[in-house]
């Protein structure tokens, strides 16, 4: 797809704080790391328990395990809706922990952000669904046209700015956000389980959709307990597990226990993968 | 964000919640309404007691059968003063006359003898003329022989001062109560107006706006109803006062000699600024507590 020369011209923002120097050694770091992070909600039982984890840049990463897991936790520990409890995690080299509330806005620039429940504004048209995440960098009317234009081409929605997004149907509405989440062009997405409200065959749509987007550069961290879908797929596989994380490298084959869990829970998803 | 940007997104929630805006602007109207009442009264008490402190008049009444020796005498020692611009010899006759002639009463009292009314000496004050120096002059007059009495209508004006500063205070109390409840009703409207749209705001919040990008549109439309509110007010004041303004003329030019005023336009702005300002205080309080997303 042929890209407006002008949407060179603001890419973006500072990274924490307008006016300060990002440092160009970022560039060749990990994009995400997290050191020995513990977060806590209940004194006695931690959410998430010495997770260490880097994720490179490029990467697609499944983030799964079972529900209260803690993987939703895992991802709003990136976007600072909680702060952790000791340990830290790096973006781009830098502890978000450490950001001061003013900078948290800063820092979700540079990311993009995708929930299971779409967070679109439903009385709102598609359109401006999308272009609120630009016109909160003050980007100029005609770059926001030109690249809301191309991020709804990008998912599948193009010409159809001017619907109001409550007449779309739950898959559309997902894409409306999954465009809101690609516009600023992040260098990060963050999708808490994307396809958890979509039927099976919509879910692999958006799936695709997400790997597209990796495919251009993006690192995606994509949160889901559906096993059928990580099945589908080859990608990295991170797993939580009473707020562990235990590894895959490659897909479902090489999960710890992968077998024996396939063969007493046909329904898992791993029997298709394990087989 | 730009001003523009502000202003649209504003514009967009005005005509979202438009109901609800309603409900509160006439509400705040008819309390803006009262306190530009309140300051009506008080600007048109202050042209009347401002008017009669400055007419500076004092009448020197006569003895009965005072000589004419002593009344000139009286004439030279007036004239003689700094502040007495002129001084007026009224005899019973004239004043008898005067009197028929300004008061409406019928014939009952036409029949009244001239000897009912005391002849006097009307002096006319320099303007600026301060209270302790007519009180002094008229002691000093007081103590001749042609004397009778000295009437210096402090008195009244005195009274009409009480009543001024009682309405000034009326005035600010009821200012400041409607400052109060402006603020309370804006601040409410402006959290419904919160509660229905946070989801619109934690979109926003979640794609990287800060405090002052969601801020920015709901303080903004609470400046508006706060402006809109006092705009009504003064406009329904205007149209009363345009209706009401014939009666009320008459009846204050017969009893100070002062026409009714509308406020003065120094007024009006601060008026209606204010209630924007105040909008804006109202609604940026009530938001602090919901933009933690």
């Amino acid at each position: 797809m042929a890209r407006d020369p002008d949407s060179k011209v603001v890419r973006p923002f500072a990274f924490f704080r307008a006016g300060v120097q990002s440092d160009p050694s970022a560039a060749r770091r990990p994009i995400l790391v997290f050191e020995d992070v513990y977060k806590y909600f209940r004194r006695d039982q931690p959410t998430l328990r010495g997770v260490n984890l880097t994720i490179e840049r490029g990467e697609f990463a499944f983030v799964t395990g079972p529900s209260g897991a803690g993987k939703s936790t895992l991802l709003q520990l990136v976007y600072r809706k909680h702060t952790v409890d000791t340990g830290r995690i790096l973006f781009c080299g830098k502890d978000v922990a450490r950001l001061k509330p003013k900078s948290i806005p800063y820092l979700r620039r540079n990311l993009g952000i995708v929930f299971q429940d779409f967070k679109v504004v439903r009385h709102w048209t598609v359109y401006e669904n999308v272009a609120v995440a630009l016109e909160i960098l003050a980007m100029p009317k005609r770059l926001v046209r030109s690249r809301v234009a191309e991020a709804l081409e990008r998912v599948g929605l193009a010409g159809r700015g001017s619907e109001r997004t409550e007449n779309l149907s739950g898959g559309e509405q997902q894409r409306v956000a999954v465009a809101r989440a690609i516009v600023t062009e992040p260098a990060l997405i963050l999708a808490d389980e994307p396809t958890g409200n979509l039927d099976p065959h919509l879910a692999i749509d958006i799936l695709t959709l997400f790997e597209e987007i990796n495919a251009t550069g993006t690192t995606v961290l994509f949160a889901t307990h559906d096993h059928s879908l990580i099945a589908k797929r080859d990608h990295r596989i991170i797993g939580i597990d009473e707020g562990r994380v235990v590894e895959a490298r490659t897909g479902l084959r090489s999960w710890p226990g992968a077998e024996e869990r396939a063969a007493s829970d046909p329904a898992s998803g791993l029997h298709a993968v394990a087989g | 964000m730009d001003f523009k940007t502000i202003l649209g997104r504003a514009k967009r929630g005005l005509r979202e919640e438009l109901r609800l805006y309603l409900v509160a602007v006439s509400s705040l109207a008819v309390a803006f309404l009262c306190v530009a009442g309140v300051l009506l009264a008080v600007t048109n008490l202050s042209a009347v007691a401002e008017r009669w402190g400055r007419s500076g008049r004092m009448s020197v009444y006569l003895r009965d059968g005072a000589q004419p020796d002593d009344v000139t005498r009286l004439r030279v020692v007036l004239e003689g003063m700094r502040e007495v611009e002129s001084v007026e010899q009224l005899t019973s006759e004239d004043a008898r006359r005067q009197f028929l002639e300004h008061s409406d009463v019928e014939a009952d009292l036409a029949a009244l003898p001239p000897e009912v009314f005391p002849a006097s000496l009307e002096v006319s004050l320099a303007e600026g003329t301060s209270v302790q120096r007519v009180a002094s002059i008229s002691e000093r007059i007081g103590s001749l022989r042609a004397v009778d009495d000295v009437e210096t209508y402090r008195g009244w004006f005195d009274r009409l001062d009480g009543l001024l500063s009682a309405g000034r205070g009326i005035a600010g109390v009821l200012a400041l109560l409607v400052a109060l409840c402006v603020l309370a009703v804006i601040g409410n409207t402006i959290r419904l107006a919160v509660a229905r749209r946070r989801e619109e705001i934690e979109v926003m919040k979640l794609c990287g706006a800060t405090d002052g990008f969601v801020r920015g549109p709901f303080v903004m439309e609470g400046t508006f109803q706060g402006f809109a509110s006092a705009l009504v007010a003064v406009l329904v004041l205007l149209l009363g006062f345009a209706l009401l303004r014939g009666h009320l003329d008459a009846s204050l030019a017969a009893l100070s000699g002062t026409h009714v005023a509308f406020l003065q336009p120094w007024m009006l702005v601060a008026l209606v600024l204010g209630g924007a300002a105040i909008g804006a205080l109202g609604s940026a309080l009530s938001l602090r507590r919901y933009l933690t997303v």
